[in-house]
């Protein structure tokens, strides 16, 4: 169970403090699907880096499988990110001159397993998102769909616990981004718990249940099957509810 | 983690920007090389020295006249000290140091050589027949000064080659008479051509017995007397022996007693300073290749912000980031430290086929030092590329800002 107490994250930019988080309070049950949404700078994405481990925040406790992991040193964090967490992005953040397979083994380097057992698992885990054919394929023979079965292949290779995936589908068109999601969904299905931060509400409405911010809080929590259309959603005067859409469905 | 795994991880960034890798290669490259071959250089002046004074014979002691305070220096030839080196003082070191095979007086100058209309200025040496083994002499014709009583001069001359050739032509020398000065003398032998030799060049000069040169110049003195001292002899010993003796006849220590053994290790060790300098000149061109590799890290790290934070991502640590970034240092450095090896080795050996005379090798221990100096090179200056990659906040780095 994933459990926030009084999460604040503030960056001081010169003289002015930027509050990212604003004491945000949630809990996350095992193998929940949830979705964060949000405007932009309104801090689903500080909040999921905060939750993979990637970012501390400046106030407030963190506990990950009853653990606070927010006192957790450097070493500690990266240990967590390597075994409990797997990331995926909306830009797929894989390294060009490695093959599919490669990328794929890159997390197991770290974890120091060995080359041949690497190898086994990298293929399995591309067999699992049926990129079998594109094992020796480099990251600019792919398309933007196979990149992100890539990256999700990346992911689950050392078969964490919670999956977070940031905009998965924002680079991607209707059709692979549904693959995308399909291939997600399965995953929860396992047992992972996943947490996705989306504009889209085609993506929120997947979720068990979607958390809404705003200016660093949360300000509404609904279940996935409740999301309709954006107004309901964000809270919004109509009129902002289609600039909101206009501008959301562009990008971040 | 293993090291073959980051190994392979690194050399493919290095491998990923060929160009860039190169040309921060080509600095070390230049380093080395510069290194190899100036070092090169230095050991081959080194060992010419070395088998100059070796054809000359180790265990020979000069004594001159004057004291000299600094050891290393070469003595005067003629010079009015108060107490002269006599013939004399030749005969008694001869007869009363037992280790000592042959004392030879040797007597420099300068004059005028002619056969007929031809005339040439050049040194002539007076010595005994002792000299011929002493310097290693070789002849082409007849033969050297004979054995006599050493202050009976006869009025031969040994020429060399190139006064030879210079006053005969092809014609056959020996047995023709040559004027000295305004001195006859009969040419009985001609020497093979050897060249230059430690500053003397042997075929230029003509030698006579050093008892008609010193009446020629009308001196009662020689500028200076040599020691051959027999195989396995105390040169220390000997040494002393003779500086006891010489100032029982003086009265004084108006005399400087240099063995050919002091010389030659005042040379060589001026010679490896040196060698050691003009290496240390081109180390610097090493750290400055230093610069290069830490330029172009520095330079990768912010190109690959967002690789940076993927592997922060995955789960590598800081000091799994750091292994990284300084391996691939370290692998730029020591891939240009063996090429530069290559190349300097290869140019090395050009130039000792180039120049016979002088054996160009580089020593090992300038081989062993720049291979190691090249990676330290690597590793120092990659360390603030690589700590820098390992500190990046991984949100940001992901941002790519």
């Amino acid at each position: 169970m994933i459990r926030v107490e009084g999460l604040w994250r503030t960056y001081t930019m010169g003289e002015d403090e930027l509050h990212a988080l604003r004491g945000v309070d949630e809990a996350i049950e095992d193998g929940e699907y949830v979705a964060i949404m949000g405007p932009s700078g309104s801090g689903k994405s500080t909040l999921l880096n905060v939750l993979g481990c990637l970012d501390s925040p400046s106030r407030g406790r963190y506990f990950l499988a009853g653990e606070d992991v927010a006192g957790l040193g450097e070493d500690a964090l990266a240990e967590t990110r390597l075994r409990r967490i797997g990331f995926i992005f909306q830009s797929f953040h894989l390294v060009p001159r490695l093959t599919a397979v490669q990328n794929v083994e890159m997390p197991m380097i770290f974890a120091g397993v060995s080359p041949a057992d690497r190898r086994a698992r990298a293929k399995a885990s591309l067999a699992a998102v049926g990129l079998s054919d594109r094992e020796d394929h480099r990251p600019n023979e792919l398309s933007g769909g196979q990149k992100q079965r890539v990256a999700i292949a990346r992911s689950t290779v050392m078969d964490p616990g919670l999956l977070l995936a940031d905009e998965p589908t924002g680079n991607l068109d209707s059709r692979s981004g549904a693959q995308v999601l399909d291939l997600l969904a399965e995953l929860h299905a396992g047992g992972r718990t996943l947490v996705v931060v989306t504009h889209d509400p085609s993506v929120a409405r997947r979720a068990d249940r979607v958390v809404v911010m705003r200016d660093g809080e949360i300000v509404k929590r609904l279940r996935g099957d409740d999301v309709s259309d954006l107004g309901s959603l964000f809270d919004l005067d109509p009129e902002d509810a289609a600039a909101e859409a206009a501008s959301g469905a562009v990008g971040r | 983690m293993s090291f073959r795994d980051l190994f392979g991880f690194a050399l493919s960034a290095v491998l990923q920007n060929r160009r860039r890798s190169g040309l921060s290669l080509v600095g070390v490259v230049i380093g080395v090389v510069a290194v190899l071959s100036l070092t090169a250089i230095g050991e081959g002046a080194l060992r010419y020295v070395t088998s100059q004074f070796a054809s000359l014979g180790s265990s020979i002691v000069n004594v001159s006249p004057g004291k000299n305070e600094t050891t290393g220096a070469m003595p005067h030839g003629i010079g009015g000290v108060p107490n002269d080196l006599t013939l004399q003082d030749a005969i008694v070191i001869e007869r009363r140091v037992q280790e000592i095979r042959a004392a030879v007086p040797v007597s420099v100058s300068t004059d005028v050589v002619s056969h007929l209309q031809r005339a040439r200025r050049g040194p002539v040496v007076g010595a005994t027949a002792d000299f011929e083994r002493l310097q290693h002499l070789d002849l082409a014709t007849g033969s050297f000064l004979p054995e006599s009583e050493l202050d009976r001069g006869a009025s031969v001359v040994v020429l060399g080659q190139a006064v030879a050739r210079e006053l005969f032509d092809e014609a056959n020398p020996l047995g023709a008479t040559v004027r000295i000065g305004s001195w006859r003398m009969r040419v009985i032998g001609v020497l093979r051509g050897r060249g230059q030799q430690l500053g003397m060049d042997v075929d230029e000069v003509v030698f006579i017995p050093v008892a008609a040169s010193m009446r020629m110049a009308n001196k009662s003195s020689v500028s200076r007397i040599m020691l051959e001292l027999w195989p396995r002899a105390d040169q220390d010993a000997v040494i002393e022996q003779v500086k006891q003796l010489l100032i029982a006849r003086h009265d004084e220590e108006d005399f400087t007693l240099i063995s050919q053994d002091a010389v030659l290790s005042s040379l060589s060790s001026i010679l490896g300073i040196l060698t050691l300098v003009v290496a240390g000149i081109a180390s610097v061109s090493l750290a400055v290749a230093g610069i290069g590799i830490m330029n172009v890290m520095l330079v990768s790290v912010s190109e690959r912000r967002d690789e940076v934070g993927l592997l922060k991502a995955v789960g590598a640590n800081q000091r799994q980031i750091l292994f990284i970034f300084l391996l691939e240092a370290a692998l730029l450095s020591c891939a240009g430290g063996l090429l530069g090896l290559a190349i300097g080795t290869l140019l090395v050996a050009i130039g000792d086929l180039a120049y016979p005379t002088v054996d160009l090798v580089a020593p090992v221990w300038a081989v062993v030092s720049v291979i190691a100096l090249s990676l330290g090179t690597g590793i120092v200056f990659g360390v603030l590329p690589a700590w820098r990659a390992s500190r990046l906040d991984p949100v940001a780095a992901l941002q790519g800002h």
